[in-house]
């Protein structure tokens, strides 16, 4: 018998005031993979995470981390998860180090071990320049950077980030993509986003939610068999489908967007574009099929609805 | 082990801050200045007393007065310094950081309970230190001195859980400061008019604070007055501990 995954949310729904924020929602999650999960303002996301963070208590379902009901046993669970709710759940009026201290010992860490523990989320959140300063007085990166630090100061096994990007520069916002990658390696990472971009560099699975209901549940590998090439030259469809490996091509903005043949590889396409002159500009994995998946499904449940 | 970190941190959140230095200091400036009043007007009665037979000392011409200024006191100031307790949370948004970690309803309402009483517990023994002086001049009672200061460290702590219980229930800090005042204002002269009619034995008496208050401050250390405070804070801390239960069942 294997064992039971880190996070296995069954049936889960939430009713807050005669409307269906979640139903029947059902997710597992292992260690090792990163959950984006996706959805436009009002979906459920945010209300999902609390619901496995124990914030928000489910109407419905069971949710299960490592084996164990979330009921069952809250005071070890809160030992195994690390949480980063939407606002970030920050204390003005301490210094990022006296913060991290108690976070880690709130979650069960004995006091040396809880300052070890601070001094390592300090480091890995880049907060060494400003470990001595309140809180209430950081810039709102450095804020959200220790609500992250927060999340992962007692090391848990199951890492639910709300929104972890919000409020920060593309270059922080890329730090965390990166952090989140390595954090993703022992842990299991499940994080809430309506930017496309946030799931495509960190995460290898998307859920799309839409009107609390799942949608979509897959691995981005799928997105795999398209490419995204631009070229100076003026090409047609018919050219593009002589050159060795393509399947098909059609044009997307202002450049195209090609599917490779089963057999051949990206390297076999761009060296041909290269040897026949064509002036290569851009040539890279296509990923707005994530996109027109998450398009379709939007529009598609508000015109169902309508009709 | 999670409820004492709780309070430790809260205990450290609350000395960094001005606002329970400046509410600790200028309790103790008006008990001071409360104080000085009635020893004046002791110093300036003294002779006449002197000529009494069984005149009333300095412990109940001067310290008994003060200890019932402080009490006064703490109905405002502990309303005020509780207030923050779960409706600060629930503002900063810090409240999903205390739930998520795992310590419990009981656990968090236990932790801000415990810090409130540990800051007010220092607040008495700070006020008390004030009458206290007067052992380098005079002999005090001082066995009921200690009596007065168990009475109110249970007063304070039983403020202390209505000021948190109100606390959980309010969105802002100040709407629970308003209504904890209140709650604990209706607490205080729930008796009066009974008192006005003359009538000392009837369950409203039982109700009001100052009849549990008072036999302390006198030197009366009696079970039924301290069971009383203590079940009123194990009542408004069991509302608290719901009301946080709650909060996680509505959102």
């Amino acid at each position: 018998m294997s064992s039971p995954p880190l996070l296995r949310l069954s049936g889960i729904g939430r009713v807050a005031a005669g409307r269906n924020v979640v139903a029947g929602l059902d997710l597992a999650l292992d260690r090792g993979s990163a959950l984006g999960l996706l959805g436009v303002n009002g979906a459920g996301k945010s209300t999902t995470l609390r619901m496995i963070a124990g914030v928000l208590a489910p109407t419905a379902g069971r949710i299960e981390i490592a084996g164990r009901d979330r009921r069952d046993d809250p005071h070890a669970l809160g030992r195994l998860l690390g949480y980063l709710p939407e606002q970030v759940p920050l204390y003005g009026e301490l210094c990022p180090e006296e913060y991290l201290v108690f976070c880690a010992r709130l979650r069960g860490l004995g006091a040396r071990q809880a300052r070890r523990a601070a001094d390592m989320a300090i480091e890995r959140c880049g907060l060494g320049d400003v470990r001595g300063r309140l809180l209430g007085r950081l810039s709102k990166g450095f804020q959200q950077r220790a609500g992250i630090a927060q999340a992962i100061v007692h090391d848990p096994a199951l890492l639910v980030l709300d929104e972890p990007a919000s409020g920060l520069d593309p270059l922080q916002a890329a730090n965390i993509r990166v952090l989140i990658t390595e954090l993703k390696a022992e842990r299991a990472v499940i994080l809430s986003t309506h930017l496309l971009p946030d799931v495509q560099a960190c995460c290898d699975r998307v859920a799309i939610l839409h009107r609390g209901r799942l949608r979509y549940d897959g691995p981005l590998e799928s997105e795999r068999g398209f490419l995204r090439v631009s070229v100076e030259a003026e090409l047609d469809t018919d050219t593009w489908a002589k050159l060795p490996g393509v399947a098909s091509a059609e044009r997307s903005g202002n450049g195209w967007r090609v599917q490779l043949a089963p057999s051949a590889t990206p390297g076999e396409l761009a060296s041909a574009i290269v040897s026949r002159g064509y002036g290569l500009v851009e040539f890279g994995r296509e990923h707005a099929g994530l996109e027109e998946i998450f398009l379709r499904i939007a529009v598609e449940a508000d015109v169902a609805e309508a009709a | 082990m999670r409820t004492l970190v709780l309070a430790g941190n809260d205990l450290r959140r609350f000395f960094v801050q001005p606002t329970p230095w400046v509410l600790l200091a200028a309790l103790l400036a008006l008990l001071a200045y409360f104080f000085l009043l009635s020893l004046d007007a002791y110093l300036r009665l003294m002779p006449k007393l002197a000529g009494l037979p069984d005149a009333p000392g300095v412990t109940d011409l001067v310290v008994l007065p003060s200890l019932r200024a402080l009490a006064s006191l703490l109905l405002i100031v502990v309303p005020l310094t509780g207030m923050r307790a779960i409706a600060g949370e629930r503002q900063a948004g810090t409240l999903p950081l205390l739930i998520a970690s795992g310590v419990g309803d009981v656990g968090l309402v236990l932790g801000k309970f415990l810090s409130l009483a540990v800051f007010f517990g220092v607040t008495v023994a700070l006020a008390l230190a004030i009458p206290l002086s007067l052992e380098w001049g005079t002999s005090l009672d001082l066995g009921r001195l200690g009596a007065a200061g168990l009475g109110l460290v249970l007063f304070a702590g039983a403020l202390a859980a209505i000021a948190l219980a109100v606390s959980s229930f309010a969105a802002q800090p100040l709407a629970a400061a308003g209504m904890a005042l209140i709650l604990d204002l209706a607490l205080w002269m729930a008796d009066a008019g009974a008192r006005y009619e003359g009538v000392s034995s009837s369950f409203l008496n039982y109700l009001a604070l100052p009849t549990h208050l008072e036999p302390f401050l006198h030197g009366v250390v009696a079970s039924v007055d301290v069971v009383y405070f203590v079940l009123l804070a194990a009542v408004a801390l069991a509302l608290a501990a719901r009301r946080v239960g709650a909060l996680r069942g509505s959102g």
